[in-house]
């Protein structure tokens, strides 16, 4: 697949592309702040963008809103946002409109699930950094519905936020797809998620689940 | 329709006419008696008679002054002729008296009747002076008749003396024929009721003062009790002469003295009264001579009862009872002095006695602690009755300023001022708003009373300062060790993660590029989670300076923290606006305060809440635990941090009773 790179370090940006050109994508653009980043978009019309969130002019969220801006003028491109901390607050809005991801910076160090997860958004599915998940997912209260859940429904299920699919996370936990589908089921059921099918449409459901017991939900 | 404009008339000329008068009174009687030197039956010795008119002339020369300093005031010719009717009298005496010597001036039988009453008009100057003293003549209804009825009762009495027959006798002769002769019940009645209309007059007179006193202003009052000054001492000359003859000094000497002081004292008391009555504190004078003129009678009194005692009962010597009397007169002399003069002084002066028990009163409060010394400011204004009035204090090093109650800087302006000393060393200042005589002293006697509070409140001054010195700059320190925290988390955190992130790329790149049957793609996988490991580690030191979790704001960071307590927390979050530093703090007050009271409490329930009250954020950790914390407990950071802030971190922890953990601190901190 063809990407445009938006990341201000340097040494960083070269490591992606390196990291990109040997798992045998090309790099089409690699800019260092979010104006030369709509430009390259709209010169070279990639399959998928990776911006760092951190970029000039004002090193806060810059790369955020050049993602929403990419979203208003290019509302299939499919975008992955690399962060250096841990945010839930972009992460879980976006990630629900699909063809998104939202990954750690470290991330990269785990080469296979880094391309990994690219390429799922890039095919338009989704990617949420493990360790936002693990955030998410950790109780808010004592009776939180997610404590009922047995380990390996919780594993599931934060492979399933992460935005796998079935087949990978059978991979991935060494089961049958089959056996997901059951945990699936179960799991479901007892957050009281109403199924509605389809991978993607789970993802959004899990995601909104995750978001409105989230911390960072504006309602509570 | 004509305007009138109103315009300056010319000066009153009355009271001037009436001094002129008198002067040439005066005169007149120098030249009568530069004339009679010579004529006269009785020589008259010059060396007297200008002795005499030496004495007469003060009170005229005074009295010449007010009217020229106060043109349309009565009382200016009222004191010339307090001088002026004595020589009046001596003129129509002498003259009367050159019937008898060898060269009769014309008219001098007629005058010679007339002089034998005529010594009533000695005191004419006196009576109008105390009839028009000190604004004018008494227009209320019944006392406009007095002057008339005075002059009335004298003219009486003049006549009623100068047609007795005894009057005329001169050396058993007599010389006059106009005598008129009564039966004797009546001559009595008449002369006894010339007497007593006289002496009716004189306590109308006194009678009318007091009337006077009462419809009078502050001012008024105070000049007329000027000339109750001088009037009291009248009798008291008056005694003291009578004393002197007693003890056998010639009644010409004891007399004369005593008509110099009066036709002295009296006139130069009443000017000071119009012009300067606010020259001398005149209360305070009255307080002391009654209190001296009463230890005195007492001590005589005490004198004379001694001696008479040990006259009757040791019937020894009158020797012995003298210098008995005298020794217990000595001893008894000084405290009835100071008794009778604070009595006396209390009641004449009543506005200082009253002031100065209330400057006591209030030191007594602060000195009980029921009142702050802060209060002396509004103490004195209300004591002095001085709105105005400021104290300023100097505090110690400071040289060039003066600060108010409150430490603020003030510059003295003001009636008057008073400097406060300690020895040598300045306290402060006492500022004036209203001056005069008689306040200055009474500020002056109050504020040595007060001498405690306000050195109390300079110390307080000094010593706030000093502790918010103290407080700024430890904040300050903090602060700046706290902000270069915060850089460091950025700087660590962002530049050295990025930098172990690209290396393990790099190291990922070399791994795939050898491929994986080399023996060093195992190592080379090792490598590469440790550096993820250090990327941990990395994140969880700048969770520790600055939890990632606040980049979705200090509610929700909270709300994540305490899902993790084994024990359930109520958490209430108001929605403050705080700066980064202010989030932070408050997050690990509550963190620090939770793990403490999980740690130490063995409480059962535990609450945290962040409010805001007033511009401040108010940050609680509660629990019902054992009580008993001490801020040695793992807190002394905390309230560093808080400290940081320029805030207080406060601990309330009976044994227990459980323990709550406060901390205060400004927004915009």
């Amino acid at each position: 697949m063809r990407v445009v790179i938006a990341e201000d370090g340097a040494l960083f940006r070269e490591g992606l592309i390196r990291l990109l050109r040997e798992a045998g994508h090309e790099v089409v653009g690699a800019v260092g702040d979010a104006d030369a980043l709509l430009q390259a978009v709209a010169d070279s019309s990639p399959d998928l963008v990776v911006i760092d969130i951190r970029m000039p002019p004002t090193m806060t969220d810059d790369g955020v809103r050049a993602a929403r801006e990419l979203r208003v003028r290019h509302p299939a491109l499919p975008i992955v946002l690399l962060s250096q901390h841990i945010e839930t607050r972009h992460s879980v809005e976006l990630v629900t409109s699909g063809g998104f991801g939202y990954l750690l910076k470290d991330r990269v160090l785990r080469v296979r699930d880094f391309v990994d997860a690219l390429e799922r958004v890039a095919a338009g599915g989704s990617a949420l950094d493990p360790e936002v998940v693990r955030r998410l997912l950790a109780p808010t209260r004592h009776d939180d519905p997610v404590s009922s859940l047995t380990e390996r429904e919780h594993e599931v299920l934060a492979l399933v936020a992460e935005g796998h699919t079935n087949a990978s996370i059978a991979a991935a936990l060494v089961v049958s797809e089959r056996t997901v589908e059951t945990h699936m089921h179960s799991i479901f059921q007892k957050l009281r998620i109403p199924d509605a099918g389809g991978r993607h449409r789970r993802v959004v459901a899990v995601l909104a689940y995750m978001r409105s017991r989230s911390p960072a939900s504006p309602d509570e | 329709m004509s305007v009138s404009v109103p315009h300056a008339g010319p000066p009153p000329r009355t009271p001037v006419v009436v001094a002129t008068l008198a002067v040439a009174t005066v005169a007149a009687a120098t030249v009568v008696g530069l004339l009679l030197a010579s004529s006269a039956a009785r020589p008259l010795d010059p060396f007297e008679w200008a002795l005499t008119t030496a004495v007469l002339l003060p009170s005229v020369v005074i009295g010449c002054l007010v009217t020229r300093r106060v043109p349309d005031s009565p009382v200016g010719p009222a004191l010339c002729w307090v001088g002026a009717a004595p020589a009046a009298v001596a003129v129509v005496e002498a003259w009367g008296e050159t019937l008898i010597g060898r060269h009769p001036w014309p008219g001098a039988e007629a005058v010679f009747v007339v002089k034998q009453g005529f010594w009533v008009w000695n005191l004419a100057g006196f009576v109008a002076l105390c009839l028009v003293f000190p604004d004018g003549p008494l227009r209320v209804r019944p006392w406009r008749r007095l002057p008339l009825l005075a002059v009335g009762a004298a003219l009486l009495l003049n006549a009623a003396v100068s047609l007795d027959p005894s009057s005329h006798l001169v050396d058993g002769v007599a010389r006059a024929g106009h005598a008129i002769h009564l039966p004797a019940a009546l001559r009595v009645t008449e002369l006894v009721g010339a007497f007593g209309a006289i002496l009716a007059v004189l306590a109308a007179i006194s009678a009318s003062l007091v009337v006077r006193y009462r419809r009078s202003g502050d001012v008024a009052r105070l000049q007329l009790r000027w000339l109750l000054l001088s009037a009291g001492a009248v009798p008291a000359l008056l005694a003291l002469g009578w004393a002197a003859e007693l003890w056998g000094a010639p009644a010409g000497v004891v007399y004369s003295a005593f008509m110099a002081v009066v036709l002295i004292a009296i006139p130069l008391s009443v000017a000071v009264a119009i012009l300067r009555h606010d020259l001398y504190d005149v209360d305070r004078l009255l307080g002391a001579s009654l209190a001296w003129m009463l230890t005195s009678l007492v001590a005589a009194a005490l004198f004379a009862f001694t001696v008479y005692v040990v006259g009757e009962i040791a019937s020894a010597s009158s020797r012995v009872g003298v210098t008995g009397a005298a020794f217990v007169t000595a001893l008894a002399l000084l405290p009835l002095h100071r008794i009778l003069h604070e009595r006396v002084g209390g009641l004449v002066d009543r506005e200082r006695t009253a002031i100065l028990g209330r400057v006591d009163a209030f030191v007594a409060r602060v000195r009980d602690g029921e009142a702050g010394p802060e209060e002396m400011v509004a103490e004195l204004r209300a004591a002095l009755a001085d709105p105005g009035l400021q104290l300023l204090l100097r505090l110690p090093g400071t040289q060039q300023h003066y600060v108010d109650a409150d430490g603020r800087p003030v510059v003295p302006s003001g009636a008057d001022r008073i400097e406060l000393r300690s020895g040598e060393v300045e306290l402060g200042l006492l500022v004036l708003g209203l001056s005069s005589t008689r306040r200055l002293r009474l500020a002056r006697t109050a504020v040595s009373r007060a001498r405690l509070p306000i050195e109390v409140m300079r110390l307080q001054i000094e010593l706030r300062r000093a502790l918010e010195e103290v407080s700024s700059s430890r904040a300050r320190l903090v602060a700046a060790t706290t902000a270069e925290r915060l850089r460091l988390e950025r700087d660590l955190h962002d530049g050295a993660q990025r930098q172990i992130v690209v290396v393990g790329m790099r190291l990922r790149s070399l791994q795939a590029r050898l491929g994986p049957d080399v023996a060093a793609h195992a190592e080379l996988d090792f490598a590469v989670s440790e550096l993820e490991a250090t990327v941990a580690e990395l994140r969880r030191l700048a969770h520790g300076i600055r939890p990632s979790q606040l980049e979705d704001g200090l509610a929700a960071a909270l709300r994540t923290f305490v899902a993790g307590s084994p024990i359930p927390v109520e958490l209430s979050v108001a929605d403050v606006a705080l700066s980064d530093l202010g989030s932070t703090t408050a997050y690990f007050v509550v963190a620090e305060g939770v793990t403490n009271a999980l740690k130490h409490a063995a409480a059962t329930r535990l609450s945290a809440s962040v409010e805001q009250d007033e511009g401040r954020v108010v940050v609680a950790v509660r629990d019902d635990g054992v009580g008993g914390a001490k801020p040695a407990f793992g807190l002394t950071s905390l309230s560093d941090r808080v400290a940081a802030v320029g805030g207080e971190l406060s601990v309330s922890s009976p044994p227990g009773g459980g323990t709550a953990i406060v901390a205060e601190f400004a927004c915009e901190s």
